[in-house]
């Protein structure tokens, strides 16, 4: 199976170990990856609010690289595939507004056609590949590990644009990984609630109130880890954990692991390999109760 | 005690035009409504509301095609009043913000209505009502006008023969307070309730005629009940008449478009007494499917539909799992509107001093033996109006009158006995089922003195078990439990005043029509009926029609 | 079909903790989740509060939680809704205090709706007639007016939940419902009070109330029509605003996101005390190579980019 892979800002930046993990992962998993090394950024939702138009543009310019080669594209960011599903969306459903993208494109050498699949690799894995061949892969079942998986927004909602409709079960694409790989879910309300990255900058007292609560509620239903499909989560469920920690008064010390991470470990990986020593809240409980 | 020089029962449309023009007029006014007022169910109108505003149409002609759809029996002097101000009282719901839809050229668009010889209902797509009164709260709160929300009138004080406050009470704590005023505006909206099933909302109960009723008001013409041509089958949820303004096909088992046989130049637009005996006629001659005809809208496109009957579509998927763009919409005539009330002058004034009304508990009358779809909008606003400018200037001429205490301890006793009664396994529920099952089976479109008179004798015997209806909980925070049960009350009366003016009215006239009678009797009954309380129901008693230009024709469509 | 309600129940005077009760029914399956509980309160159980009215989701009063998610009772039909063992969960609305059983406190919520000075205020005199404006202002007015004010946003709103101070998806949406009004004549003041704290720069953009909302109003995408609204008019001197600037600016250099200079240029270059705040987290960061590249190369393609919007950009 191959794909136009769209690693996304953050896993070239902020969270370098998402995108080692990927590629590892990806290889074993049998999945060939092209990297569409010159794609923009997808505007993260804030470019749209400032010129919808604009990011639109650049979004159908990525569409179109990976048309031209003829590949669905994958993704590894719940932000991106919910920027890039939406902006895909608005082009399929109203011509003339893809012929105005494409005119403006018309100087850069592409055309969308508008026939551009996007999938984020927890799709990938349960619909393209299917979670018997991930299980035949599976060497070191994640066997007593708590997960409490945490969506993100934009691979959420809305859920009538984003395939739920269709595709109903994509609610527990994450639990059904992790029961594959061994472990076991936790269920708790913040599951599918917002980490509060987006307002980080902005109003950085609530989104660390919404860290705490998140990881707080996980805690407190058992988990051992958060697993997350989104590094933009990553970034504030972890990076802000001791924030959030010092903010509510308590401790958490509740790793966060992206999504090839958790695979990766069930699939034998070293650790290192992975990049779990990369998290600011220590990924070594999980290490620990895994290999024992 | 809590006091005011004007107080208004009931946050639709009327009471809040009403509130928002006593405001203007600088007296003390507020509103107690048993619903936060954007609940009203003024929400509900979806098609439209009327005025001559074209550059052919005249006021005269919307008065004559209300005329000839209240059957002659609505008060022409009135009817002229309502049609002459409805322009200038449209332009000023648009500048105080309503988005009404526009022409080409920025001006208010207009779309045609039933009974009507002009397009000249204005509209917000379908939610017409919803968005009118939405921008009447949005006034409301700029003016700061004092409402009492989610309270609930138990009963009218009336001290010597004048009408001088309310007891009502605090639903969120059951708390039951007097509230003096000199001027009291009913403005309560329909008794939907009373029939099962109904387009109205569970809080259409006609608390406000009844209150009126037993405080010595009379109700003038309730046997005039219209039932709407387009309702779902089994939620009775309301298809706008703006579906068929648009284009819409009413067709049959058969795919006929059946209305030609009974408005052979209106068809679907015919009045919308006309139309329902249409639909039921061919549903009882068997030319129905399953108990309904066929709303067509296919031909109308998705684009149309989308944009101007968005909520129609949205309604008949999420109700009755019909897609509009793609299949016929299955309707049929459902208990819509009241269109009797408390009697009333132009200025909303009553019988009872200290009394006004306003909408559509009241009755002017406008509507007269049927109303016209995009008429009952404009009669909020134009007698809401004119009934808080009525009452205004009526405070300011008279004293506030001494109210006593007694009245609170008299509900407080009313309710303390209703929870001391005995569980025998009378329900308000299950009355309000039989009650509301044996109007839409006796006191529904087609009439006849044996099914009315069963209707009359059922109701008397509900109100017998009535006195035995058990409240099963006893807590006075939110006890809507116990606010059902006075509800009860309220629509038994007027469940009896309905039936029993029904089978006096020997003939048939707009939305009352007897089999037995099929004929307009204008020698003997081109006259209003009003029904008068008494212990023993109802006392009636006529009043002749106001003629003013439009002498009674043979009505046709 | 058999249904079995799980409903939270809160009665103030019991003088005891909320509670559930289960009701099991034999219903049709065009019932929505109101009709049951109506048959509960009629049938079963009479003390059971809850408002209701329209039955056809134009009156807003029957907003609850229904399996975890703020719905309208009277437009969720219960099949769609039943778990395979045929459950449904019945609690009242989020972010809200409970009253009795599935009734809550809207007081906060009409507050909120009324600090957005929710009324038109037209400049000058209004004309003798109508207001001459394009049909299509008014649909897209009639698109927000769509709102019945039910509070299915607002229940679900995750920055609510964590700050109570937020005007929330109701209010904004209103007051974007003034804002875009060709005939309103302040919409500049009403962008300014908008752009302080606790306003459009503070929705966390979740889409919650995009889904949540039952009449299509999308009150998110109101949110971010006003944040154009408000920069167009030069509202910019705001973190929110210069966030979004400063994504925008990156992404046009290099083609995608500088991290590192994003939270810096949102602070304000010379907002010393934000700056300091950033060390602690920057140094964690730093310490476990999570730290993005110190100097933000641009991507293959950028040129490209970077014409994209110097084309796009200039129509402002």
């Amino acid at each position: 199976m191959k794909y136009a892979f769209y690693p996304g800002c953050v896993s070239k930046g902020g969270c370098p170990e998402l995108y080692t993990s990927t590629t590892a992962v990806a290889q074993k998993l049998g999945l060939e990856l092209v990297e569409l090394k010159e794609a923009a950024c997808t505007g993260a939702g804030v470019l749209n609010e400032k010129n919808p138009e604009l990011a639109d543009t650049l979004n159908a310019r990525t569409f179109a690289m990976a048309e031209r080669l003829g590949l669905p594209i994958m993704t590894i960011c719940s932000t991106c595939q919910g920027v890039m599903t939406q902006t895909n969306h608005k082009l399929q459903s109203d011509k003339s507004y893809l012929a105005k993208v494409n005119s403006n494109l018309a100087g850069e050498g592409f055309e969308y056609k508008g026939g551009t699949l996007i999938k984020h690799l927890l799709w990938i894995l349960v619909e393209d590949m299917g979670l018997e061949k991930l299980k035949t892969l599976v060497s070191r079942p994640l066997k007593g590990l708590k997960v409490a998986p945490f969506y993100g927004c934009y691979i959420l909602r809305p859920s009538s644009v984003l395939g739920y409709d269709e595709h109903p079960a994509r609610m527990t694409y994450i639990e059904q990984v992790v029961s594959i790989l061994g472990g076991e879910s936790v269920d708790y309300t913040g599951k599918t609630k917002c980490c509060g990255f987006p307002i980080l900058t902005i109003n950085e007292r609530n989104s660390v109130a919404m860290v705490g609560d998140h990881t707080i509620e996980a805690k407190s239903k058992g988990a051992d880890c958060m697993v997350t499909p989104c590094p933009l989560c990553h970034l504030n469920l972890d990076g802000y954990q001791p924030k959030a920690s010092a903010q509510k008064g308590a401790k958490i010390d509740l790793p966060v692991l992206h999504l090839p991470q958790l695979i990766g470990l069930a699939m034998g990986f070293e650790p290192k390999a992975l990049g779990l020593q990369r998290h600011i809240v220590s990924a070594r409980g999980v290490i620990a109760k895994v290999a024992t | 005690m809590l006091q005011h020089d004007v107080l208004i029962i009931g946050a639709g449309l009327a009471g809040m035009r009403a509130a928002y023009e006593a405001k203007k007029k600088n007296v003390d006014v507020a509103i107690i409504s048993k619903v936060h007022p954007v609940r009203s169910h003024s929400a509900a109108a979806q098609g439209g509301i009327n005025a001559a505003l074209g550059e052919n149409d005249s006021w005269e002609n919307h008065s004559f095609d209300t005329v000839k759809g209240s059957d002659y029996l609505g008060d022409q002097d009135a009817v002229e009043t309502l049609c002459r101000e409805a322009p200038a009282d449209i332009i000023e719901l648009e500048n105080m913000g309503v988005a009404f839809n526009r022409r080409e050229d920025g001006k208010l668009a207009q779309r045609p209505f039933g009974g009507a010889g002009f397009a000249r209902t204005c509209f917000v797509s379908d939610i017409t009502g919803q968005v009118i009164l939405h921008v009447m709260y949005e006034q409301l709160l700029k003016m700061g006008v004092q409402v009492y929300e989610e309270w609930f009138c138990l009963s009218l004080i009336v001290e010597n023969g004048v009408c001088c406050g309310v007891v009502a009470m605090d639903m969120l704590t059951g708390k039951l307070e007097a509230i003096r005023s000199k001027a009291v505006i009913m403005a309560t909206g329909g008794l939907g309730r009373v029939y099962h099933p109904t387009t109205n909302g569970l809080i259409c109960t006609g608390d406000g005629m009844s209150l009126a009723y037993r405080a010595g008001s009379p109700l003038m013409d309730m046997e005039f009940v219209q039932f709407h041509p387009t309702t779902l089958k089994t939620s009775g949820v309301l298809i706008t008449e703006g579906a068929r303004g648009e284009g819409g096909y009413l067709v049959n088992a058969k795919g006929e478009r059946f209305m030609g046989r009974y408005a052979p130049q209106r068809m679907e637009l015919a009045a919308r007494d006309v139309v329902s005996r249409g639909e039921q006629t061919e549903i009882d001659e068997g030319r129905g499917v399953d108990e309904c005809i066929l709303l067509d809208l296919r031909h109308l496109g998705k684009e149309l539909i989308m944009q101007k009957l968005g909520q129609i579509r949205e309604l008949a998927l999420d109700y009755a799992d019909i897609d509009a763009l793609k299949e016929p919409i299955p309707v049929r005539p459902g208990m819509h509107y009241q269109m009797g009330g408390v009697k009333t002058d132009a200025q909303g004034k009553a019988p009872l001093p200290g009394l006004f009304a306003a909408g559509e508990c009241a009755c002017v009358s406008v509507h007269g033996a049927n109303r016209l779809g995009g008429n009952s909008l404009l009669e909020t606003v134009v007698f809401g109006r004119r009934a808080g400018a009525g009452a205004a200037d009526y405070v300011n001429d008279v004293p506030a009158t001494a109210v006593s205490e007694s009245a609170v301890a008299e509900e407080e006793k009313r309710i303390k006995s209703l929870f001391a009664r005995e569980d025998r396994g009378e329900t308000a529920a299950k009355l309000r089922l039989e009650m509301g099952t044996t109007m839409k089976a006796n006191v529904g479109i087609f009439r006849t003195r044996e099914n009315l008179a069963k209707a009359v004798d059922k109701i008397k015997e509900l109100k017998e078990r009535y006195k035995g209806v058990h409240i099963q909980h006893k807590g006075r925070v939110f006890n809507t439990n116990l606010l059902a049960a006075i509800e009860l009350g309220f629509m038994l009366d007027l469940a009896e005043v309905i039936s029993t003016g029904a089978l006096a009215r020997q003939e048939s006239r707009g939305a009352h029509s007897r089999m037995d009678f099929p004929q307009r009797d204008d020698n003997n009954w081109l006259k209003h009926t009003l029904a008068f309380c008494t212990a023993d129901g109802p006392r009636l008693e006529y009043r002749p029609v106001t003629i003013t230009r439009w002498q009674p024709e043979r009505r046709t469509y | 079909m058999q249904v079995s309600f799980k409903v939270r129940r809160f009665d103030p005077e019991a003088g005891k903790p909320p509670y559930y009760d289960q009701y099991t029914l034999d219903v049709p399956d065009y019932f929505t989740v109101l009709d049951a509980l109506l048959q509960v309160r009629d049938e079963v159980d009479g003390s059971l509060a809850l408002r209701c009215s329209c039955r056809s989701a134009i009156c807003g009063s029957c907003a609850m939680h229904i399996n975890g998610h703020a719905h309208l009772a009277c437009k969720s039909r219960i099949q769609n809704f039943a778990s395979k063992t045929g459950e449904i969960v019945v609690e009242p609305m989020g972010n809200m205090p409970v009253i009795k059983d599935l009734v809550v406190e809207m007081k906060p919520f009409w507050s909120k709706v009324q600090a957005v000075t929710p009324w038109l205020i037209p400049e000058g005199p209004p004309p003798q007639r109508e207001y001459v404006v394009p049909n299509s202002a008014m649909l897209e007015l009639a698109g927000v007016m769509n709102c019945i004010m039910c509070g299915c946003c607002v229940s679900d709103c995750t920055v609510l939940t964590v700050d109570k101070s937020f005007l929330a998806p109701a209010a904004l949406a209103k007051a974007y419902r003034f804002v875009a009004d060709p005939r309103d004549g302040v919409s500049e003041e009403r962008l300014r009070e908008l752009s302080k704290r606790s306003g459009i720069w503070d929705c966390t953009r979740c889409f919650e109330c995009v889904q949540q909302c039952p009449k299509n109003v999308a009150p998110m995408e109101r949110i971010l029509a006003l944040r154009a609204k408000a920069m167009e008019v030069g509202f910019t001197n705001n973190i929110g605003s210069r966030h979004s600037e400063s994504i925008a600016r990156s992404v046009k250099h290099s083609g995608w996101l500088d991290e590192l200079r994003v939270p810096i240029e949102s602070a304000g270059l010379f907002n010393i005390k934000a700056l300091i705040g950033y060390i602690p987290v920057g140094f964690r960061a730093l310490v476990k190579g999570k730290v993005p590249p110190i100097i933000h190369r641009p991507r293959p393609g950028a040129d490209s980019v970077k014409r994209i919007f110097e084309k796009l950009e200039v129509r402002k």
